[in-house]
């Protein structure tokens, strides 16, 4: 696998979605990296702190030419291998637009890779696609179904783009392609709806549930994607912390009350807010906080090596950085 | 991020060495010239000092006194099961006057332990647990494995999780037995559970052969226990199905004290409980291919539920009275 046409160092990356916080910290430690290395970024618009160094490409994945457009970029700067990381951080109610941007801009992505010849594929995902189950196991396996929740349409968007790959990966054995599903990343300096979450003043809890909970520091996130798309990592990987903690445990770290509504009320209480904000019943957002999806990372763990941060010191760097604890 | 930051010069380290160094200098000055001495007169005695010193952490810290905040991967929490432990020495010496047999049958290392199903609350996967762990002082505490229903049952759930109670199902049992924990299964699951009191101690279909699979996959020895006692503690007279809907129940139990005394009515009686360790089924001759084998394993799990209807009958014939 090495061996073929020398895909095992790639000297071009291009790398989707540059604006967001994945986008722009891989392109960073790329281009740290030396001299050797070309890192293109893509976006629909040029990021408001452009890295010096990396050669910016105007695409929107939206626009129904994208992948032709997307395919010449690639094609014509003769890029090896690609990070497609043009995911929204957080759903907004647009559904439409979610759809399109993460379901058809993969599309366009996959669509360009195999016209352009690429011979390495990263693609971002989430352990959140598992979906929170009553019946799941304590530690997802990557081999696990991708589960989903109805009432999440980003969760639900990208098993659609897991699925298309799948598919894709059957008809492309030529492309190396590596699936980096992430849990919910925390750190100093992430920012996502999960984080608003656990920011707020007084955090709503389910009553009667307290599930455990599994993170990764931001850092060990990007780490991983580093590493897949410096090397061959065929396959699909869960990027998790090491570690467990209960919900109520967490939010006692960071010196936080919970407020404990039963069930029914809650969901009843966030659904204005809730389709407001993401177009999604609250269930969508509280079920994750209500059933176990903890992903089993040893296969991450061995590809990519040890994490730094386990879950709770993953935690406590957020905590830490946002100055929340208010004792010892 | 600390590659964008350029690495500080030689100069710079020296200068860094330097300092270090003078201030290590002026602490050994500062310790020569004020030894520590024998408190003043009149000075507070060290305990007091030191008691106030752990009041004033107590109340620094009130309400997380008594937490550890850590949880093992299947969210074990030590802490709590430390706490709950006088709970549980009470319910297993005093209340159920619990008498483990034949535990000289465990094996040393992690083995699978098989047990009949008695009542809605999973107090015998407690007790057993309990048992083995104080069969023998090096002897870890067991997992017991819960129905999916209870381990996602509100409120119920995290206390579960806490005292060492996980969700049933194979890549769990597998997993505790690969990192080293002995496993107490129910294989009898909800059917077993919701048996009524006119059926007790008649065993009921052990599932789809799960346990036997997980045994010899994992290379562990299968440990038959017939629990005793356990099926009159929760006396099922009847079970209601269309108000268990409404809370998320698979049955509601009608029992001699619930729901007619409300939730005290869920107490379990004090009835004398006797848990049998039986002999270790023998599969060391079997290879690991043996899984494949469908007939066999069948065949096995068929035997399982025979050793333990005959250790729980042989308890039944020992016992003089239900209260013992």
């Amino acid at each position: 696998m090495v061996s073929e046409g020398g895909v095992s160092a790639p000297s071009i990356i291009a790398v989707t979605g540059l604006g967001t916080f994945l986008g722009r910290r891989l392109t960073d430690r790329l281009l740290a990296r030396g001299r050797s290395l070309r890192v293109l970024g893509l976006d629909h618009r040029r990021p408001f702190r452009l890295s010096e160094g990396v050669d910016f490409h105007r695409v929107d994945l939206t626009e129904p030419t994208a992948d032709g457009r997307l395919a010449e970029i690639l094609s014509r700067e003769r890029v090896d291998a690609i990070v497609h990381a043009a995911f929204r951080t957080q759903p907004t109610a647009d559904l439409e637009m979610d759809h399109e941007l993460e379901t058809i801009g993969s599309l366009h992505v996959m669509n360009a890779c195999a016209a352009a010849k690429v011979r390495r594929l990263v693609v971002a995902s989430s352990t959140m696609l598992y979906g929170p189950r009553p019946d799941n196991p304590n530690f997802l396996s990557e081999e696990h179904p991708l589960r989903g929740h109805p009432h999440a349409h980003n969760v639900q968007d990208r098993v659609e783009v897991e699925t298309l790959l799948a598919d894709w990966r059957r008809r492309h054995p030529d492309t190396e392609v590596t699936v980096l599903r992430g849990c919910w990343v925390f750190g100093p300096a992430y920012w996502d709806h999960v984080v608003r979450y656990f920011s707020l003043p007084v955090v709503p809890m389910l009553l009667g549930y307290d599930p455990l909970m599994q993170f990764v520091h931001e850092d060990d996130w990007v780490h991983a994607f580093e590493r897949a798309i410096l090397a061959p990592h065929p396959g699909v990987y869960n990027v998790v912390g090491r570690g467990v903690l209960p919900l109520s445990t967490i939010l006692r770290l960071a010196g936080r009350r919970p407020l404990r509504l039963p069930t029914p009320l809650l969901y009843r209480m966030a659904s204005y807010p809730s389709q407001g904000q993401t177009g999604d019943a609250p269930a969508g957002f509280y079920d994750y906080l209500r059933y176990l999806w903890v992903a089993d990372g040893r296969r991450g763990w061995d590809a990519f090596g040890e994490p730094v941060y386990s879950t709770k010191e993953a935690w406590m760097s957020f905590v830490s950085s946002r100055r929340m604890r208010r004792y010892r | 991020m600390s590659e964008g930051r350029t690495p500080p010069t030689t100069g710079a380290a020296e200068e860094r060495d330097e300092l270090r160094e003078a201030l290590d200098g002026l602490r050994r000055e500062i310790r020569a010239r004020f030894p520590r001495t024998q408190p003043r007169p009149g000075a507070p005695p060290p305990e007091l000092e030191r008691l106030v010193g752990e009041l004033r952490r107590r109340l620094a810290t009130f309400g997380m006194v008594e937490r550890s905040g850590e949880v093992d991967e299947f969210g074990m929490d030590d802490a709590a099961l430390r706490r709950a432990r006088p709970l549980l020495d009470f319910l297993f010496d005093s209340y159920w006057r619990v008498s483990a047999q034949g535990a000289e049958n465990l094996p040393d290392g992690p083995c699978l332990l098989v047990a009949n199903r008695s009542g809605l609350l999973p107090y015998d996967g407690l007790m057993v647990a309990h048992a083995v762990e104080r069969s023998a002082a090096d002897r870890g505490r067991p997992r017991f494995l819960v129905a999916d229903w209870l381990m996602t049952l509100p409120f119920v759930q995290p206390y579960l999780a806490r005292l060492g109670g996980v969700r049933a199902c194979r890549e769990n049992a597998e997993r505790l037995l690969a990192t080293g924990h002995s496993v107490v299964a129910f294989p009898e699951g909800v059917k077993g559970a919701a048996k009524v009191f006119r059926e007790r101690y008649r065993l009921k279909r052990f599932g789809r052969g799960g346990v036997v699979r997980v045994a010899l996959e994992s290379g562990v020895p299968l440990v038959p226990v017939g629990v005793v006692g356990a099926e009159e503690a929760h006396p099922i007279l009847f079970k209601l199905h269309t108000p268990a809907r409404a809370v998320g129940l698979p049955f509601l139990p009608v029992t001699p004290t619930f729901p007619w005394l409300g939730p005290l009515g869920a107490l379990p009686l004090p009835t004398k409980w006797v848990l049998r360790f039986g002999e270790p089924l023998a599969m060391e001759h079997l290879d690991p291919e043996a899984v494949a084998d469908e007939l066999l394993i069948s065949r096995l799990t068929e035997e399982t539920r025979t050793r333990i209807q005959t250790l729980v009958e042989v308890g039944l014939a020992d016992r003089v009275s239900v209260w013992g």
